[in-house]
């Protein structure tokens, strides 16, 4: 599996759940970390991806 | 305040904790958490092999970064020594350049092989942070133990 878009889904998800269970107790406070964690890292590289489109290589 | 484990669980916790990702907390009496924590850590560590991760070598050369990326491999626990026998054939940790042996030279050309593996970058990330997510593990398992978290 060499897509990057796929490893960035699921690389977020593993981290974000990791951290949610780490460091919430309560199920719903850890949806929404979890959330918070997961669309930072996804939409931060495509944003920065966007940011970095006019710009190749 | 919750309360403090004694220094045997505590130990026995830790050690449980390193050598099964996970199983500090169970032994803590944190059954649930422990196993989504094993899934995760383990399931981080299955993707890393599978997409040929870098088994980090520890080299003399550049011993501070190489000394660094075996820490992160190895607090995935006894996982990292069964991955490294079989991509390495043995549990290898050192890489010794410009040494004769043929078995340094199968070792190292063996690394490199892995590394230049389109794959490598993703399953290097995949390793690391199993090993680190386990390390971090370990400090939950201690604050738990010492009634510093519930």
């Amino acid at each position: 599996m060499a897509s990057h878009v796929v490893h960035l889904f699921l690389y977020s998800a593993i981290v974000a759940a990791f951290f949610a269970v780490l460091t919430r107790r309560e199920r719903r406070e850890q949806m929404r970390f979890g959330g918070l964690v997961f669309f930072g890292m996804t939409g931060g590289v495509l944003l920065l991806a966007y940011l970095m489109f006019p710009f190749p290589r | 305040m919750a309360s403090s484990a004694s220094p045997g669980k505590t130990a026995a916790a830790l050690v449980a904790g390193w050598v099964l990702p996970g199983a500090g907390h169970a032994v803590l009496g944190r059954l649930r958490r422990g196993l989504v924590f094993f899934a995760l850590v383990m399931g981080s560590f299955g993707l890393g092999v599978a997409h040929d991760g870098r088994l980090a070598l520890y080299s003399s050369r550049e011993w501070l970064l190489s000394s660094m990326q075996v820490l992160a491999n190895v607090g995935v626990g006894p996982a990292d020594a069964i991955a490294r026998v079989s991509v390495y054939g043995e549990p290898a940790y050192v890489r010794r350049d410009g040494d004769p042996d043929p078995t340094q030279e199968a070792r190292i050309e063996t690394f490199r092989v892995r590394w230049r593996s389109a794959l490598s970058i993703y399953g290097t990330a995949y390793l690391w942070t199993a090993g680190l997510m386990n390390l971090l593990l370990l400090l939950d398992v201690w604050d738990l133990s010492r009634g510093r978290k519930d």
